[in-house]
């Protein structure tokens, strides 16, 4: 696999990260405090990352179908990332 | 509640996790690059640093050389992929946890989970650093109390060992500034150097300054510059150091303007007034600048009920560090309460952590030395044998003259020649002890 889509395969990874954390945090702050201010804030910040990981996968998608065989995904692990 | 140091270049991600955290009820503080981290973290104490490993100005991991009580603090690392776990457990020990992407509530707490034992621990830790309830200590929180609520100058006094950085730093936790914690030893300074250490060079402003540098002053703006050790500052340097303190003005060397710092500086020293006084080693104006607010800490064997808990406070730590559920023997307890510590709590920790490497494996009991004392306690005695306060003149003349004749086996002749008596003076004395 090219070093840059096992760039893409981190990139894509730190977006659903934050959603994953801002959705934890939605939840919690509708249940402890109530404010629904709050939660429009995290809400609109979960579908901004939704876009990042849109953007990283259609990146992905082009090189994937312009420089490389999709096999070539399979046989390796993304074990090289933080 | 955790004190927890977060360290991550997505900015996303720090700030998301950091309002969890604090929803949370933890204290988070958050740095976005290494070299911010290692900003706020000079001289705190964190209970959890969670970080990224890679960051775009360094490994993460240099940030832990910044923290205060890193033998104290869990690392948790924020990785990707769980394959890092094995490469970064061979690097930096066992004492590390991870965080995989993507990250969850039930993850984060899993954190916090273990840590039911150190809840307790810090629970009874005063203003974040300090342990002990004896009457002396507790005076010295009501004076910690009283000063955190104005910008007055501290000056620490205490033997070597009493801990004056950690009583700074719970002046600075008591104060909650928004700068940092900067603690320096004056002792440590090189001369030629001191003065661009404190206040900053610019660039050329002499050989070998090839960049311009922020001086402790700066680094502690809003915050507590720690000065140890204030007494080993030359005598030469110290006007530059006042005019600072009268001014809160700090001009960089080679710079032609000045800069506006607002800083608390707590000063130590192990030397009394009376000392600093006689010996001239602090000039009398700076020492009312430094000692608005002057404070005595109290040494170990002033406060032997604290030592117990000192005792079960180090335990804890070790045991965290290094994994392991070491006990001590109430018998041992009751030996290390009855010494009493001229090296203080330093030379207490010290003892523990030896007890702890020598602990039995088999039972898990601390084993102490057969001696406690150690090698600096002893010379001490020696110097100052047959000299104490309370000891008559006559009874140090006996000592004195009844040590020079063992020493000369017994020749009266050679002794009053030595003591520089006559021979007739010398058995006077000697008739004299012999009627008593």
């Amino acid at each position: 696999m090219s070093s840059d889509t096992q760039r893409l395969f981190h990139d894509v990874r730190n977006p659903l990260n934050n959603i994953s954390v801002n959705a934890e945090l939605g939840k919690l702050t509708l249940e402890r405090t109530n404010d629904t201010e709050k939660a429009v804030v995290i809400f609109e910040r979960i579908l901004q990352e939704c876009r990042r990981c849109d953007e990283v996968l259609t990146e992905l998608r082009d090189q994937l179908v312009s420089g490389e065989q999709p096999s070539a995904v399979s046989s390796t692990h993304p074990g090289d990332d933080t | 509640m955790a004190q927890i140091l977060l360290v991550d270049d997505d900015l996303g991600f720090l700030e998301a996790t950091t309002e969890l955290l604090e929803l949370l009820e933890h204290t988070v503080v958050s740095a976005s690059t290494v070299a911010q981290a290692q900003q706020a973290a000079a001289g705190r104490s964190f209970d959890h640093v969670i970080l990224d490993l890679i960051m775009p100005d360094g490994s993460g991991l240099h940030v832990l050389d910044s923290i205060k009580n890193r033998d104290q603090t869990s690392v948790t690392l924020v990785t990707g992929h769980p394959s890092v776990k094995s490469i970064v457990k061979d690097l930096y020990g066992p004492n590390i946890s991870y965080l995989i992407k993507p990250i969850d509530l039930a993850q984060l707490q899993s954190l916090f989970a273990t840590d039911d034992s150190d809840h307790e621990l810090d629970t009874a830790l005063h203003f974040g650093h300090l342990v002990g309830e004896s009457a002396p200590m507790q005076k010295l929180y009501q004076m910690i109390e009283r000063v955190s609520k104005t910008q007055a100058n501290v000056l620490l006094m205490g033997e070597s060992g009493v801990g004056k950085e950690v009583v700074a730093s719970a002046i600075h936790a008591a104060t909650n500034p928004k700068g940092g914690f900067v603690p320096a030893n004056c002792g440590a300074f090189t001369r030629d150097l001191i003065s661009s250490e404190l206040f900053g060079h610019e660039k050329g402003a002499f050989t070998g300054a090839t960049h311009r540098k922020a001086g402790l002053f700066e680094l502690a703006d809003k915050g507590t510059l720690f000065l140890d050790e204030i007494t080993e500052m030359p005598i030469d340097q110290q006007p530059n150091l006042l005019r600072v303190l009268e001014t809160h003005k700090v001009t960089r060397l080679g710079a032609t303007s000045s800069i506006d710092v607002d800083c608390r500086v707590v000063s130590a020293t192990n030397r009394s007034e009376m000392d600093i006084a006689e010996q001239g080693c602090l000039r009398e104006d700076l020492y009312f600048r430094l000692a608005v607010f002057p404070v005595h800490i109290p040494p170990l064997r002033q406060r032997v009920d604290d030592i117990p808990l000192l005792i079960e406070y180090f335990l804890a730590a070790f045991n965290r560090q290094y994994k392991a559920s070491a006990k001590i023997d109430p018998k041992d307890m009751a030996r290390l309460q009855a010494y009493d510590w001229p090296g203080n709590i330093r030379e207490l920790r010290h003892a523990v952590h030896r007890a702890f490497i020598m602990a039995d494996p088999d039972t898990q009991l601390l084993v102490l030395p057969d001696d406690l004392s150690s090698p600096f306690s002893k010379v001490g005695d020696q110097k100052h044998a047959g000299i104490t306060v309370g000891k008559t003149v006559e009874d140090v003349e006996r000592e004195l003259i009844e040590s020079t004749l063992e020493h000369l086996d017994g020749d009266k002749k050679k002794a009053a020649e030595m003591l520089g008596v006559s021979l007739k003076t010398l058995y006077n004395r000697l008739n004299s002890y012999a009627e008593e």
